[in-house]
Parts: structure tokens; sequence; C-alpha cells
């Protein structure tokens, strides 16, 4: 099936009839062209959508604590309610799994120094997962590591105010920057765009801001966990259970309002899943009724340059050839011409979208790219069905009885 | 050369079964150049299929050079099809996008032939019918007389036993006619066994043998002389 010859013989087929070729030819590179640029540009704003949104794409609890409305316990009201680290240990046993969690201790108005630039801005103090749950996009260098958190080391990752304002934009990565009179080493950089406020802060170990800046004590600003993608009804459960056990360890009125709060953000999560799986569908949908299309015309085109050609098999089979030969011949032929032409769309598809990608800036809409693999598979699905559409008319041709098609004029 | 015993042949037309060849008895001496005759219905290209092995038949047994082609496979068909048998069709049937050397060089392709043999085999057959200046061109650049010329230049290149002809004359004019008539004689008296579907009486008075053909039957088989 592969030798020399019987390339030569489709080559010769194909080469013979210019008219055939080019509208079987341009109708697949047209549907893979069509179908490579939809995606991309489906995925572009999938992905601009995404980066919008990302900081309620991300499932997660936050635990905060403030003042009671109600007296409890022989407690009066507004009295101050602290949550302290020994909380959340014992929090983790109400918890059949922790995907994350980070502790989360604020400092306002440090004195921050580096060369003759200085300024005031607030710190915080994060563990490892603070980076997923607050979804901080680092611009140089590495976040806070489980490492400095277990040794307080001296290191900060600084936000974009920061870096402009002290370094004037430049990378501030293995500077040193004084804070609060301590001399840290900058390890990283963020700008987190969504959340403009995270821009003005200095991220330190945990462990480090409470000794350094809070002398040491146990008192936290704010409990974050992350759920990961646990389902709505189990995150809500989840929230409800944790509220009731902070209320009862914290002897706060069980109606009590201000004392303990937890908020989840699973509704606006579910919401912008659901925005980005529409988005998915939508692309989805285009695609493959792009392919549809395509793959209609194909498999039209085909049928009648068979049918167009049911006299040539005539002739072929009363020269000596086999029915399979024939129809192995009209196949190989057909996915040659797939192949070849499909090629061609997915590479101008992919060239306009490399092309485009750069001059495109828009909130909305980011990196139009497409996943080769699915321009594969539609490549691959066109040629199935190009051979599908071929061998039917083929297999009827050939059983035509050649002294009869060949006898009509 | 060629022996039908008792041929039957029916097809099927929606729920009816039409019997076409109704027990066919017929022998074709090698070097023989017989032609077939009758109307149409009559079954002739129904035999003319059987014969070129286009097609099967119900009962009965068919004998080529000695060897039976009852339940022939699809791909045995084909390979006695090129190892003993060459068409000649009415409307020539050249393939329109290839050049008279590549027509006559296909066969050559289904046996196998490597394509430079192919070639000088192709050429030495269109001398042979004295086309070789027309070699590079393309079937719609050759006159009636010329095609059929280079469609029996490509009957004969796979050294078939036996040539099928089927109106072979039918869409040529009277003085063409005759000369591919004379081709196709001068290639009998080279051993090759000739069977000439045709309805024209002075065609088939050009032959050794007429075989009248009448409702799936022989009624006439007469040798001229």
């Amino acid at each position: 099936m592969f030798n020399r010859d019987t390339w030569l013989e489709i080559a010769n087929t194909v080469l013979s009839h210019p008219m055939r070729t080019a509208l079987t030819g341009i109708s697949i590179a047209l549907g893979v062209f069509i179908l490579v640029v939809m995606q991309g540009l489906g995925f572009g704003l999938q992905n601009g959508v995404k980066e919008q949104f990302a900081d309620d794409a991300v499932n997660s609890i936050w635990v905060q604590s403030g003042r009671t409305q109600l007296s409890y316990r022989g407690n009066q009201a507004n009295r101050r309610i602290q949550m302290r680290e020994s909380d959340v240990e014992a929090m983790f046993n109400e918890m059949d799994t922790v995907h994350a969690y980070s502790r989360r201790i604020r400092i306002w108005g440090m004195q921050m120094e580096s060369g003759d630039k200085a300024g005031n801005f607030p710190i915080r103090g994060v563990d490892p997962d603070h980076q997923m749950l607050e979804n901080t996009k680092l611009s140089h260098g590495r976040y806070i590591s489980q490492r400095d958190v277990d040794e307080a080391t001296k290191v900060a990752v600084i936000g974009a105010t920061l870096v402009e304002e002290i370094y004037d934009g430049e990378n501030p990565v293995g500077t040193h920057l004084t804070i609060g009179g301590v001399l840290f080493r900058v390890v990283g950089s963020f700008d987190d765009p969504a959340n403009r406020w995270e821009n003005k802060m200095a991220y330190l170990p945990f462990s480090t801001a409470k000794k350094l800046f809070r002398a040491g004590n146990d008192k936290l600003d704010q409990i974050i966990i992350g759920t990961g993608d646990m389902p709505i009804a189990e995150t809500t459960q989840l929230t409800d259970h944790l509220l009731t056990w902070f209320k009862e360890r914290k002897s706060v009125h069980p109606d009590d309002q201000r004392g303990i709060w937890l908020e989840n953000n699973n509704e606006e999560y579910e919401r912008f899943q659901n925005i980005f799986i529409g988005i998915e569908l939508f692309i989805w949908g285009i695609g493959l009724l792009t392919l549809l299309a395509g793959a209609v015309g194909v498999a039209n085109i085909l049928a009648i340059a068979v049918k167009e050609r049911t006299k040539e098999i005539g002739v072929r089979k009363a020269l000596g050839a086999t029915s399979s030969s024939i129809v192995g011949l009209v196949v190989q032929e057909s996915l040659t011409l797939m192949i070849v032409s499909g090629s061609l769309g997915l590479v101008l598809g992919v060239g306009l979208l490399e092309f485009v990608s750069p001059m495109i800036d828009h909130e909305y809409f980011k990196n139009p790219q497409v996943d080769f693999r699915i321009a594969l598979l539609a490549l691959g699905i066109l040629a199935l069905v190009g051979v599908l559409s071929g061998i039917g008319p083929a297999l009827r041709a050939v059983s035509i009885r050649p002294v009869e098609a060949l006898r009509d004029e | 050369m060629i022996k039908l015993m008792s041929i039957e042949k029916s097809y099927k037309t929606g729920s009816q079964q039409l019997k076409v060849l109704k027990g066919l008895d017929c022998h074709v001496r090698e070097g023989e150049m017989v032609a077939i005759m009758g109307s149409s219905g009559s079954g002739k290209s129904t035999l003319l299929n059987i014969l070129g092995l286009l097609d099967g038949f119900d009962n009965g047994e068919y004998v080529l050079s000695g060897e039976s082609m009852a339940g022939l496979s699809e791909r045995s068909a084909a390979k006695y099809r090129s190892r003993f048998l060459g068409f000649v069709f009415q409307s020539f049937n050249l393939i329109g996008f290839k050049t008279a050397m590549e027509n006559v060089a296909l066969p050559l392709y289904y046996q196998g032939v490597s394509r430079k043999e192919r070639n000088v085999r192709a050429m030495e057959f269109l001398e042979k019918v004295g086309l070789t200046d027309w070699s590079e061109h393309l079937p719609n650049q050759l006159s009636g007389g010329q095609k059929q010329r280079v469609a029996i230049a490509r009957a004969l290149v796979g050294k078939p036993r036996v040539i099928l002809a089927d109106e072979p004359t039918g869409a040529l004019d009277s003085t063409t006619s005759r000369e591919v008539m004379s081709l196709l004689r001068e290639l009998n008296g080279e051993g090759i066994t000739m069977v000439v579907v045709t309805h024209e009486n002075d065609i088939a008075e050009l032959c050794d043998r007429i075989i009248n053909l009448h409702d799936g039957q022989i009624v006439i088989d007469t040798v001229n002389v």
C-alpha cells in the first residue's frame, strides 16, 4: 500500500483533477482553519475572564472574629473574640482533610527602607498556601516557603506598589530591605492586578512576623482554609459545622452574628465555575459545528468525485485491479488530500493566532492560543469522515459490473 | 480455450428473479475468432461479464485455458483477468487524465511490473498499433480510431490469451471499423483468441464463427467460410 508506485499513481490522479482537488482541499483547510481560530479566540476569552476573576475562583473559607452582640454563658455582650494559634490546631481535628490553610496577621504602617528610598507600608505574616488562597501572581523570584516559616527566616515578598516606589520598578529580588528596623532579604515580588490593595503589602513568613512585630504572641487576625474542588454542598456543610464549633469553643451565642463569622465564597466560586463551563461549552459548540459543516462538505465532494469516477473504476477493474485495491486507492487518495490540506489549515490558523496574539491586549481577552492536541484531533476526525465518506461510494462503484458501467455512453 | 457448460445466471430485480442465461453451452477453441450476436436483452453482456470474470455465475462450469473458473474469489478473478484476458470496449474507456502511454501501461501496474519496464513495454505495443508518435497525447487529442487502437494496445500489453471485445467498432465509421477489425484479425493470426460482441452483420462476417444468442440460449452457431 505504501510503495512508490502507489504514491505516483495517487499524485497523478490528484494533480490531473485540479478543480476537484482544490475544492476538497479548500473545504478541509477552511474547516480546520476556522476551528483553530475560533478555538483560539474562545480560549483567549476564557483566559481573560479567568484572570479577571481569579481571586473569586479559589474555593476558600475565611474565619474572622470581632465583638459579640449577645451575652452568653455569663459573658457580657461586646466582648472581643480573639483567634489564636491553638484554635487552628483544634480546628484541624474537626475537618476530614485540609487542602490548604494559612494563618494571617497584619501590621499597618511599617517603615521600609532600601538605599535612599523609604516609605510606609503594611506587612502580612503568612503561610506558604497563602499564595494560592490569595491567588498571588509572582513577577520575580519565589514565595514564602515552609522552611521560611519553620526557621523564621528574614525574607520578604513584596507587592508591585512597593517595587514601584522603593525600587523604581526594578527587579528587587536579592536586595535587602529594612522593615521596622530589621534587615530582610527580598526573595520575590508580585503583582495582583485583581486586588490592588494587596500590592501595597510585604509578605513575611508568619513565624518571623509574629516573633519580630507581634512580640511572639499567638493572636491571629484571620484563618483561611482552602477547600480545593469540594462541591458546594460539602463546603456549606463544613462552613456551618466550623461556625457552630467555633462559637461553642469561644462561648459565643449561637445567634450571634459578629463575634465569629465565616465567609465562604463558594457561591461566587460556583458562579464563576459556571461562567467558565459556559465559555468552554461555547468553544466546543462552535468547534463541533464547524467540524460538522466541514465534514458534510468533504463527504459531499468525495461522494460526487467517486461517482464521477465510476467509469474509471470499471476500467481499472477490467484491467486487473482488485476491488480492494481500488477502494484502497480512493481512500488513500482522500486521506492524503485531507492530511495535506488539513495541515495547511492548521498551520495557517495557528500562524494567524500567533501573529494576532501580541496585538490584542484587553482585560477580558488574553493569550488566544489553541490546544494543539484539539487541532490534531479535529484533523483526525475530518480525515476519518473523509475516509468513511469515500468508502461508501467507492464500494458502490466497485460493485457495479464493469461491462455495464462502461457500456452506456 | 474457453469452455462453457450449462451456464445459468439470474439477477434479482426487486422481488423477481430474472433468469438471463439458461443453461448456455459454448466452446471456443484456441486461436479462434468468434462473434457473439443477439438483440438487446439476449444475454450478450451478461455472457461477456462472465467470460471476462467480472461477474460470477449461478450454475454450470467455465473452464478458461484448462482451469476452472467456478467460485473464484475476487482476488484470483482479478489475477486471472490480468493474466489471461484483455478487454476492448465500444467507447474505448481510456482514462482521460492519462496519456496514451500511461493508459497502455496501466494493466502492467496491476501486474506489479516496475515503472521503467511498464513504459518500455507500453511503447512496444503502441508501436505495434502504429501510434508511437502519439504516446504523450491525452485521449481527447486522439481520433476515434486512434483511441481504439490505444485501447487495443492496452488490451495486448499484458500478453493475454483471449481478447474480449465489446462492440469494438460501435463508435467508429465504416473505414475505421475495417481498420480496427483487420488489426484484431492480425493479432488473432498471432494466436490470440478473440471474442467479439457485435450487432453488425458485416463485422460478424469478418470472424471465423458467429454465435447467435436469443433469450439466454445459443440459437444459431455458424462457421463462416
